[in-house]
């Protein structure tokens, strides 16, 4: 058995690896074909983990695609986080290469990574890289190949058709807990794609990369999803950029109209439903509510009538820059209204984690958004996701679940206060008091040496 | 009345249980203060039928069932034709109970027989002795236990010996098996009354895991006969605390959400020396509490003076000062003493009938839609982080299943808030739309903005 395969089966879906296709004349032929298979990559992360109250290390297998000369890689963030410790490239000639993360999206589930070019030059060794086609031109039924690691089955290339070339799939908890898919449409393809293979490209006859595979159905035959060559190319752009990609947010939960034109008396394809406003977000504060219709943004008419229609226009409000004020079309009953909304940044509703050793207890940063979700008065507190039996957290009662919101006298309004008090008990154990959240009832622990 | 005499015969017989015929003799003097009731939940859909055993409390036929034996969720109005029935009589002679309430302190529900029905019930107080005196460590108890329906509910013989006596809150001795079915009394060997079978249902409060704290019950077995009663002083008192009407009005209320018992480490950190006390999580909008100025994260130390007593699970002094509450009344003032920072602070809280519960307001059935909504109340706004201003629309206390509304997405609990578009206030808002819904024959489809967990969600609802 190649055992090297994530463990990362989401739920009812798997992510994937790239994949090449090598079958029909035309493609083999292809030159192009033959460069591109020659710029995808096994990927190989050492991360750590924060669970179970200590840092551990786990790992695992990926694909990515080699983009240009500079050696920039993308693959999937599901592949590759800020969590990584040690990433190692193998390239098409076999040989292993060290790289880096550039930046990651989660929301678009890709990740940039650059080989370790002084390496490379050392050891003499050389790469090909492969280019973008356009996403957009693709149709159901066209063929298309995925190259990828499979099961640790290094350079696979399979072979499928576009199912679907506009997907709507999005997924609150879908990269590894974090958000996916509100931003972008997917590409569906019966190119077998299984896991291993997430972060390698989806690729044309030509060897154009056309999307980067991610993931598929649990127990269904060949319905794999890619992330379109054009988002894709869009991310990687700000990822090289500011290693990061910044987006705007409001706080509306789109819904489809379909069927319900009659009932807000729309035209048809008209508009976009506001299905809920999260509380004390900017929408909110600017008045907005459940039920009222979006009908334009900025004077740009949106059409919202089917699910694969909302993540466009929620990409057109999250592209904004942070801080600039959207003039939202808003129909309401028979009334309709401008309101101006200013855009804050979008946050995930994961932190950051930790581990905090001694007390055998990780956390995660609550964010204003899970705040949000989960109906808290704010962001305070740290989220315990796990703690280790026999540990001081643990024999004090603390479980997951708990927000700890206060250590002695002091607020946590960042993950430094409590690893700063951890810090302390490090230098010098001594009682601790915690007072914590659970389900709205606040309780106190004392955790001691 | 054959078989007792045949079961008396042959314990007669044998010398060496020679004081056994007394007992028996006892125990049957003692049927007299139970009975078997049963009664009809009415709900949407369905007729549901329960069977409790009670205790009859004085001479004018009023009988206490324990807490557990109605649903909490049950509405009195919902409570449908009680039947009183006498222990191994047949089951076609019955006489009618009418339901007068619940009492909020002891939890206990209270019924009264018919006049007809009462002819040879000897109320449990005939046999309470003259001071109450808690059991001793390996006293022997006995107590009555009744089976079911298809057998005449025919009375049987428990006995145990008392294992260990706890207040948890209440005054409650554990045995070494079990003495009485549920809410049946239990006795010395003399004969005097020793309190009543509890725990029964589950016993749930008999365990406590150890991990959680507020004494999360561990469900055990056998909800046909408990291994515990609650001590004659815990119920000779409060007999009289018979409801003046079916909803158990007025209840005092304090307003501290979440009392979360503080532990002996923390105890000890706070320098609370050996003293029990309780966080306040929330202190509720408009409450007495608040009204007081008692503030979040405050820690309950006192009431009137009087320090938290430490009792064992810690837990168990959440249900103490519920019951401190409880046994007042509206208007009373309640001298809470708090801990806020490092400050002592007492605060004299002055205690108010508590804001209507779901089971008291309004609500109505539509039948043909499938849905029962009712008004939007105080505790509905706590449990959805609601402000009193913010308080509208209407609640789905039920939805049919497998209707149209199920299949638009609505479920029950969840918060109504516009009905076809239009903004719901008060449950008269609602109920007009929604028996305007019902009639328009014409109509072919209705739209409700529901809210759940904070989210709201537009669903639309065909009619055809």
């Amino acid at each position: 058995m190649l055992s090297t395969v994530r463990s990362i089966a989401l739920r009812a879906l798997f992510l994937l690896l790239g994949l090449a296709a090598v079958t029909p004349l035309t493609a083999a032929a292809s030159r192009g074909f033959n460069q591109l298979l020659d710029a995808v990559v096994r990927i190989d992360v050492r991360e750590v983990a924060f669970e179970d109250g200590s840092r551990r290390f786990t790992g695992g297998v990926g694909s990515g695609v080699i983009l240009d000369a500079e050696g920039l890689i993308l693959t999937n963030a599901h592949v590759a986080s800020p969590r990584a410790v040690e990433i190692s490239v193998t390239l098409a000639n076999l040989e292993r290469v060290g790289a880096t993360l550039v930046g990651w999206d989660h929301w678009t589930d890709l990740a940039l990574l650059r080989l370790d070019l002084d390496e490379i030059k050392r050891r003499g060794l050389k790469f090909s890289h492969a280019k973008f086609g356009d996403s957009d031109r693709l149709s159901p039924g066209q063929t298309v190949f995925a190259v990828g690691t499979p099961h640790g089955l290094t350079r696979t290339v399979t072979r499928g058709i576009i199912s679907n070339n506009r997907r709507y799939f999005e997924d609150n908890t879908g990269v590894r807990g974090y958000e996916t898919g509100s931003f972008n449409t997917w590409l569906q393809t019966d190119a077998a794609i299984n896991p291993g293979n997430s972060g390698g490209p989806l690729v044309n006859e030509k060897g154009d990369v056309v999307g980067i595979n991610s993931r598929g159905y649990v127990g269904a035959d060949n319905l794999g999803f890619a992330i379109p060559a054009n988002t894709a190319r869009r991310i990687v752009g700000e990822l090289t950029r500011a290693g990061t990609v910044t987006r705007s947010y409001i706080g509306l939960v789109p819904g489809v109209l379909r069927d319900l034109e009659n009932f807000y008396s729309l035209e048809l394809n008209t508009g976009m439903l506001i299905n809920s406003v999260d509380p004390g977000s900017p929408a909110a504060r600017a008045g907005l509510r459940g039920g009222d219709i979006l009908l334009a943004i900025n004077g740009n008419k949106v059409d919202g009538r089917f699910p694969e229609q909302l993540p466009p226009i929620q990409n057109q409000i999250a592209s904004q820059p942070v801080g600039s004020a959207l003039r939202l079309s808003v129909k309401r009953g028979a009334q309709t209204a401008d309101y101006e909304v200013v855009t804050e940044q979008l946050v995930s509703r994961v932190g950051e984690e930790w581990a905090l050793d001694k007390w055998g207890l990780s956390v995660r940063k609550v964010s204003r958004t899970y705040a949000r979700e989960n109906q808290l008065p704010d962001d305070t507190g740290v989220l315990v996701i796990g703690v280790q039996p026999g540990f001081p957290a643990a024999v004090a009662g603390l479980s997951r679940g708990d927000i700890i919101t206060k250590i002695n006298d002091t607020p946590v309004a960042s993950l430094e206060s409590v690893k700063t008090a951890h810090a302390a008990y490090e230098t010098a154990p001594a009682a601790v008091l915690v007072e914590a959240r659970r389900n709205f009832r606040v309780s106190l622990y004392v955790v001691k040496p | 009345m054959k078989s007792p005499s045949v079961f008396l015969a042959i314990l007669l017989i044998l010398p060496a249980f020679a004081r056994a015929a007394d007992v028996a003799e006892l125990w049957r003097e003692r049927l007299k203060s139970v009975v078997a009731v049963e009664f009809f939940t009415e709900t949407e859909l369905d007729r549901r039928l329960s069977f409790a055993f009670a205790t009859v409390v004085d001479d004018q036929g009023t009988i206490i069932l324990p807490a557990a034996a109605i649903s909490g969720r049950a509405t009195p109005a919902q409570l449908k034709d009680f039947r009183i029935y006498r222990p191994g009589e047949p089951a076609s002679n019955f006489s009618v109970g009418e339901y007068l309430g619940q009492d909020l302190y002891t939890g206990w529900h209270f019924l009264r027989i018919e006049e007809k029905g009462r002819a040879g019930l000897v109320p449990v107080t005939a046999f309470a002795g003259a001071t109450a005196t808690a059991p001793l460590i390996a006293e022997e108890i006995f107590g009555i236990g009744l089976r079911k329906k298809d057998e005449d509910f025919a009375p049987y013989f428990l006995t145990g010996r008392v294992a260990i006596v706890q207040t948890i809150p209440q005054r409650t001795a554990v045995t070494t098996l079990e003495i009485a079915s549920p809410g049946l009394p239990v006795f010395t060997r003399d004969g005097v009354f020793a309190g009543l079978g509890t725990a029964g249902f589950g016993q749930s409060y008999l365990m406590f895991s150890e991990r959680t704290r507020g004494g999360q019950g561990v469900v055990l077995v056998n909800s046909d006969e408990c291994a515990a009663f609650l001590l004659a002083d815990e119920i000779l008192p409060h007999l009289g605390r018979i409801p003046t009407n079916v909803l158990g009005r007025p209840a005092p209320w304090l307003g501290a959400n979440g009392l979360e018992p503080v532990d002996p480490e923390v105890a000890k950190f706070l320098k609370l020396e050996s003293r029990a006390g309780l966080v306040v999580s929330e202190v509720l909008e408009g409450s007495p509490a608040e009204k007081a100025g008692m503030k979040e994260r405050d820690i309950l130390l006192e009431v009137d003076g009087v320090p938290l007593p430490r009792l064992k699970p810690d837990g168990a002094v959440v249900g103490h000062v519920e019951r401190e509450i409880d046994r007042r009344a509206p208007g009373e003032v309640m001298k809470v003493g708090v801990l806020r920072g490092s400050e002592r602070v007492t605060l004299d809280v002055v205690l108010e009938d508590s804001p209507p519960s779901p089971r008291e307001v309004e609500r109505k059935y539509f039948e043909q839609l499938g849905l029962t909504v009712r008004a939007f109340t105080y505790a509905d706004g706590v449990n959805r982080r609601v402000k009193v201003a913010d308080h509208a629309g209407v609640i789905a206390h039920f939805v049919k299943p497998s209707t149209a509304l199920t299949t638009a997405g609505l479920r029950t609990d969840d918060w109504i808030k516009e009905i076809d578009g239009q903004e719901i206030k008060t449950f008269q808002d609602a109920a007009a739309k929604l028996a305007a819904i019902e009639q328009d024959t014409a109509k072919t489809e209705y739209v409700l903005l529901a809210s759940r967990g904070g989210e709201t969600a537009v669903l639309r609802v065909k009619l055809k």
